[in-house]
């Protein structure tokens, strides 16, 4: 018995040597309840991503905690890291034009710098990089997730970017951008932005609307060039940067290139049929995402008649879709509100209100993750992870902001 | 530039005809289809700087396979090859290294940039397999059955399937540029492979014939690059 007892006590000795890592390792661990008020379960999303996600100001869209994951930088997927990077800075430009707070622009300005940081570390003027770590040794993650295109800085020692920027980081990039210059720079950083933006789409612009790579060579997913076969949604999202761009750098030079996508190429025709309705199993809610956010950004800036009916009837096609469509993702919690802030159309039942107040961010899950050894072999080690909260906290302050959300819930 | 590509494609035509006219058509081993010897279109004036300058090539005469090798192809030579029986069908995604084995044990070889652009694009330089117009339904965008089964189902000039799409398909070249190719890239050299082609996880432009794309032979990562191989006829 007493034997027992003595391996009883060396087994939870030994469990919280190694729990103890863990416990510092996770900055944030305070997770709201399924039950609690919407605004509280915002809060505490906000406090998990901006003390668990933070990267330098970028917002990981995954963390793997320690041990399978580093304390710093910290590490996971990260081809998608615009994506909650451009949905955070949009979610805090939004509070900020709620709230006036100087904290909630200060933490937009910090994500805004994560974004020139992500131009400055690829050291071409204009390309900017999906992601960065703050390391000089290549780390186990690039060899596992997404596509090889990691890259050492020559431009900022000490740092790694992963490079093959694509369309739907491009459109990240003008809708994140684009919005904080809207609703929450100052005139410094409104022309910070907009020198950003001169430089990002200036270059796609200058190679011939293709989102070109370090190599040279367009990236995979880098199409909107009028001589070559691309899909619809590329050219609503090229509109849209182009009609974005100019109207922050008021440069005509993105005025004409619209113009000329349009009246040579047909772009304003051809971006109809963004959305693919049939074969229905070809539907993209994903894909959908990248429309929502060129089509808010573009219709609230077109003012031409013709061209608006254009646009809405992409939206149309869409609203065919979203209509119907399951209430269990927070993209398309926003894709309603991006219509009705489009339309003005009130289609808000009770059901989709309550919709709303139910969104939830992510669980924190445990996972065994294969790690490549320098040898070639691999070894399994179990970590926790995190998903993204980000587009949450955007679509609560978007909705907030837009008279959707009402405060107390 | 149109005038001088009509130009070009008319005379390709034009002594490839005489060729074809001047040659007897074997008869292909099967599961593959035969590509006359003679000139064709190589390259473009409007993809990436790698693909120019746009050229006049020759190949001798071989037969290529008709479909990309499969799952269950691939097995038969490697039986600790794993898939999950539903995916039996689907384009085998390999290194090179097993690619070219593979290539070696079924008594075939690795097709070379020239003769897996000719076998797909023909002689008259078209965009893609089927044409110059780009079409959603001609193209296998998904991975649930990746051999032959994009909805029209469109064959190149001389009878493959799945040139567009599906995976992409390694070559035998190492990454060079083309004679004339002005255009300095630092992965030239003997790094990297050719894969051509483009898979179902790109965009439209990657499944243009003339498209070219590098990828370290035996760490592919998540490119899915597959197998399509050439016999050289006796």
């Amino acid at each position: 018995m007493a034997m027992h007892k003595y391996h009883l006590l060396t087994l939870v000795t030994v469990c919280t040597i190694f729990a103890i890592p863990n416990i510092f390792a996770q900055k944030v661990n305070e997770f709201p309840k399924k039950t609690d008020p919407l605004y509280k379960k915002v809060e505490m999303f906000d406090r998990l991503m901006l003390g668990n996600h933070w990267n330098e100001g970028a917002i990981m869209q995954h963390v793997i905690f320690p041990p399978a994951g580093l304390e710093e930088p910290i590490v996971g997927s990260q081809a998608d890291c615009l994506d909650p990077t451009s949905e955070m800075l949009a979610a805090y430009s939004h509070k900020y034009a709620i709230t006036g707070d100087p904290k909630d622009r200060k933490i937009a300005n910090d994500i805004f710098e994560a974004i020139l940081k992500l131009e400055k570390v690829t050291g071409v003027e204009g390309l900017v990089a999906r992601s960065f770590n703050r390391t000089n040794e290549p780390l186990w993650h690039e060899e596992v997730f997404w596509y090889h295109e990691w890259h050492q800085s020559s431009s900022m020692p000490g740092y790694r970017w992963l490079g093959d920027l694509s369309a739907d980081k491009f459109t990240s990039i003008f809708y994140g951008v684009g919005t904080f210059w809207e609703l929450c720079a100052d005139a410094e950083y409104k022309e910070k932005a907009a020198a950003l933006l001169d430089r990002f789409i200036g270059r796609v612009v200058d190679n011939n609307f293709k989102l070109t790579d370090l190599d040279g060579k367009m990236t995979l997913w880098g199409n909107f060039c009028p001589n070559l076969p691309h899909q619809e949604l590329n050219s609503l999202e090229m509109l849209a940067a182009l009609k974005v761009t100019h109207h922050i750098t008021g440069k005509e030079r993105y005025n004409a290139a619209y113009h000329m996508l349009i009246d040579r190429y047909h772009y304003d025709d051809h971006q109809i049929n963004s959305k693919i309705l049939f074969p229905k199993e070809w539907r993209n809610v994903g894909d959908d995402y990248h429309a929502a956010r060129s089509l808010y950004m573009i219709m609230r800036l077109e003012t031409d008649p013709s061209l608006l009916n254009k646009y809405r009837m992409n939206l149309n096609r869409h609203w065919y879709d979203w209509k119907d469509i399951e209430f269990t993702w927070e993209s398309n919690i926003w894709f309603l509100m991006v219509y009705k802030v489009l339309t003005g159309e009130d289609i808000f039942t009770e059901e989709k209100k309550q919709g709303i107040k139910d969104m939830w961010g992510f669980e924190r899950n445990t996972k065994e993750f294969k790690i490549p050894q320098k040898d070639g072999s691999f070894k399994m080690v179990r970590s926790e992870e995190e998903r993204t909260a980000a587009a949450m906290i955007r679509n609560y302050w978007f909705g907030r902001y837009y008279g959707i959300i009402d405060e107390k819930w | 530039m149109k005038p001088m590509k009509a130009f070009l494609s008319f005379l390709v035509l034009i002594i490839s005809l005489q060729n074809v006219i001047g040659q007897e058509k074997p008869s292909p081993p099967e599961g593959m289809v035969y590509v006359p010897a003679g000139e064709f279109v190589m390259g473009s004036t409007y993809g990436d700087p790698d693909e120019r300058p746009q050229q006049i090539a020759s190949t001798k005469a071989f037969f290529i396979d008709k479909y990309e090798v499969s799952n269950a192809e691939f097995a038969k030579f490697d039986p600790t090859f794993k898939f999950s029986p539903e995916k039996k069908n689907n384009a085998v995604i390999v290194t090179w290294s097993k690619a070219n084995a593979y290539a070696q044990w079924a008594g075939k070889r690795l097709p070379t940039e020239k003769e897996w652009e000719k076998a797909a694009r023909g002689i008259d330089g078209r965009v893609f397999p089927w044409g110059n117009t780009y079409d959603n339904t001609y193209v296998v965008w998904d991975q649930k059955e990746t051999r032959g089964t994009s909805i029209a189902k469109p064959a190149s000039p001389y009878g493959c399937y799945d040139m567009a799409g599906s995976v992409w398909e390694w070559t035998a070249d190492w990454y060079k540029p083309y004679p004339g190719n002005k255009v300095p890239m630092e992965q030239y050299g003997e790094t990297y492979k050719v894969m051509r082609g483009g898979s179902n996880f790109n965009n439209h432009s990657f499944i243009r014939t003339s498209q070219r794309y590098y990828v370290l032979p035996e760490k592919i990562h998540v490119y899915p690059v597959g197998i399509r191989c050439v016999k050289d006829i006796d």
